[in-house]
């Protein structure tokens, strides 16, 4: 009996325990969260706010300083646009290359795979300049093109799902193909719905780290009304030191959808982590 | 019908060809060429210089710094990722209800960017901050944070072990669930507590989500930026000054397309090799320990 309790209230600790750091580990986003909405006397003031209001969310859609205004909303749309598009080809380009080499046999499929594994490998410091480089040759320098078009190929995202279509019996594709469909129908009426805990994990890993890059995008964009909202807001932490409140605001745009994104998905997430690290 | 296969299967892996020759291939060969050049990136004029760029590097204390201090963010972050993410999973494994739950929410911090988690940590640290009044009347002063050269390397070490935990954490909890249940069972037959069941069963089947997190989070600290590029720029005093900074700062706001190439292929040399080193240390130790 005693026994039984001292289990209960060890029980009870660990829950107590576990809520305490996860507030812990998220309270910098309630922190953010908080001084966005406090009166512009009170930030990074008080922990909690007197009272709260959007006026900083106002004078940051507003254009935020006269003197140095600044497209905010506009650079969420731009993060969305590069994102989206971005994180779309890869995983479409990773489902086509990923069943052509794990399913098809052709010749120079080999090589690919070797050449897609010295890719993976190939430390991508030494290209950046570079490719920087190649974007200015090409004439996209500060233009959207720069910063989609070298992302729309993830080798990562090829290579899990070869390694998930390798799985899939070959008798599924082989009844498919008596059948008569052809290969692309397999793909996506039969290879990419079976690849569903595939493609969210793929999805919500290569999203979450578009969404928050910021060297590349620094790099290749220099016109305000183009670039991403973490750039935006990386240029403005001196001359927008003053305004807090408003910084505080373009914090919570940034972070806050690809929180609730990610907590729309993650009812697959952490047994679909274990595919990241089997492989 | 053999031609159509062979076509079918290029056509479909041309996106990903068509990428590697313009995106990695062009680059690589370019990039070869680069080191050996002094070319302000708008000139005309480039100048063969052969191995100046790297004579220099060698002999930069601000590369040297980079350097350097990639192995003391190396030594806060690497032991404290792996005992905090080690920590949340061991919590995480217990709970019997709302383990995803939890997991979830230890990983939110891996979705935050280290632009936006710089405003809170420059406010929290700001001097008239809630959080160092509360310091000066506890103990009389605060510390100067980001201006203090020790200071801000473990602020920037304690914002990325923050940010990695609950990710890591996904890695341990799945070798921890792969542990079979008996092993305690049988253990505990045996009159072994929970610490000594911990210490000879957990720790050593654990070994290979220790060698993944352990790699994973020592290859991480060749590659920051974000964090000291807004919150300190490498200061005080090269303090928090990175290899990305150091490369970032000669080729794109000095201009020095060469210098910062060739920077950058030591910035490589020295992730791989001390990834190879540490790796083959674990893996000897985990040797002579019979882990696998």
């Amino acid at each position: 009996m005693s026994k039984n309790l001292r289990k209960k209230f060890a029980l009870v600790g660990l829950y107590l325990l576990a809520t305490c750091l996860l507030l812990l580990m998220i309270s910098p986003y309630l922190y953010m969260l908080l001084q966005s909405l406090a009166p512009w006397r009170e930030v990074d003031r008080v922990f909690i706010p007197s009272s709260l209001g959007l006026h900083s969310y106002r004078w940051l859609l507003g254009g935020g300083l006269s003197t140095l205004p600044r497209p905010w909303l506009r650079a969420w749309g731009n993060t969305a646009l590069v994102t989206t598009t971005v994180t779309l080809s890869r995983v479409l380009v990773g489902a086509l290359v990923g069943y052509a080499l794990a399913v098809l046999s052709f010749r120079g499929k080999r090589p690919i795979q070797n050449f897609i594994l010295f890719q993976m490998f190939y430390p991508g410091i030494i290209l950046l300049v570079p490719a920087f480089l190649l974007i200015r040759a090409m004439g996209l320098y500060d233009t959207y093109l720069a910063m989609i078009l070298p992302g729309l190929v993830s080798t990562w995202a090829i290579f899990m799902y070869a390694n998930f279509f390798r799985s899939i019996p070959r008798e599924v594709v082989e009844a498919a193909r008596i059948d008569g469909a052809s290969e692309l129908r397999i793909i996506f009426q039969i290879m990419i719905p079976l690849a569903r805990p595939v493609t969210a994990i793929v999805f919500l890993f290569l999203f979450m780290e578009r969404w928050i890059e910021l060297l590349w995008d620094m790099i290749v964009v220099r016109d305000p009304s183009k670039q991403t909202l973490n750039v935006l807001l990386a240029t403005m932490f001196g001359p927008y030191g003053g305004y807090p409140g408003p910084l505080y605001a373009a914090g919570v745009l940034l972070t806050f959808p690809i929180i609730i994104l990610f907590l729309l998905f993650s009812r697959r997430f952490v047994s679909g982590v274990s595919l990241i690290i089997s492989s | 019908m053999k031609w159509q296969k062979e076509l079918g299967g290029w056509l479909l892996a041309s996106p990903y060809l068509l990428s590697a020759v313009l995106f990695f291939l062009i680059p690589l060969g370019w990039s070869i060429s680069l080191v050996f050049f002094d070319w302000n990136l708008i000139s005309p004029v480039r100048t063969y210089i052969g191995l100046d760029n790297f004579r220099e590097a060698l002999s930069s204390t601000r590369v040297y710094n980079a350097f350097l201090n990639t192995y003391k963010f190396m030594a806060i972050i690497v032991p404290g990722v792996l005992v905090s993410s080690l920590s949340l999973a061991l919590i995480v494994h217990h709970l019997p209800r709302l383990k995803q739950f939890y997991a979830v929410g230890f990983f939110l911090p891996y979705l935050a960017s280290g632009v936006a988690i710089g405003l809170v940590v420059r406010g929290l640290l700001a001097y008239d901050s809630p959080f160092n009044e509360f310091l000066r009347q506890v103990f009389g002063s605060s510390p100067r944070w980001l201006r203090d050269p020790v200071w801000a390397v473990l602020v920037i070490g304690f914002m990325i072990i923050w940010k990695f935990s609950g990710y890591y954490a996904l890695i341990f909890l799945a070798g921890l669930q792969g542990i079979p249940r008996e092993l305690y069972e049988a253990a505990s037959l045996d009159g072994a507590g929970p610490f000594t069941q911990f210490r000879k069963i957990t720790l050593p089947l654990l070994y290979p989500a220790f060698y993944t997190v352990l790699v994973l989070a020592v290859g991480l600290c060749f590659g920051i930026f974000t964090e000291p590029y807004v919150l300190t720029g490498g200061g005080p005093r090269f303090a928090t000054h990175t290899w990305q900074l150091e490369i970032y700062y000669q080729a794109f706001e000095r201009f020095r397309a060469g210098y910062g190439a060739a920077v950058a292929v030591f910035n490589a040399l020295a992730t791989f090799i001390s990834i190879l080193i540490i790796r083959r240390i674990v893996e000897a130790w985990g040797a002579r320990r019979g882990f696998r």
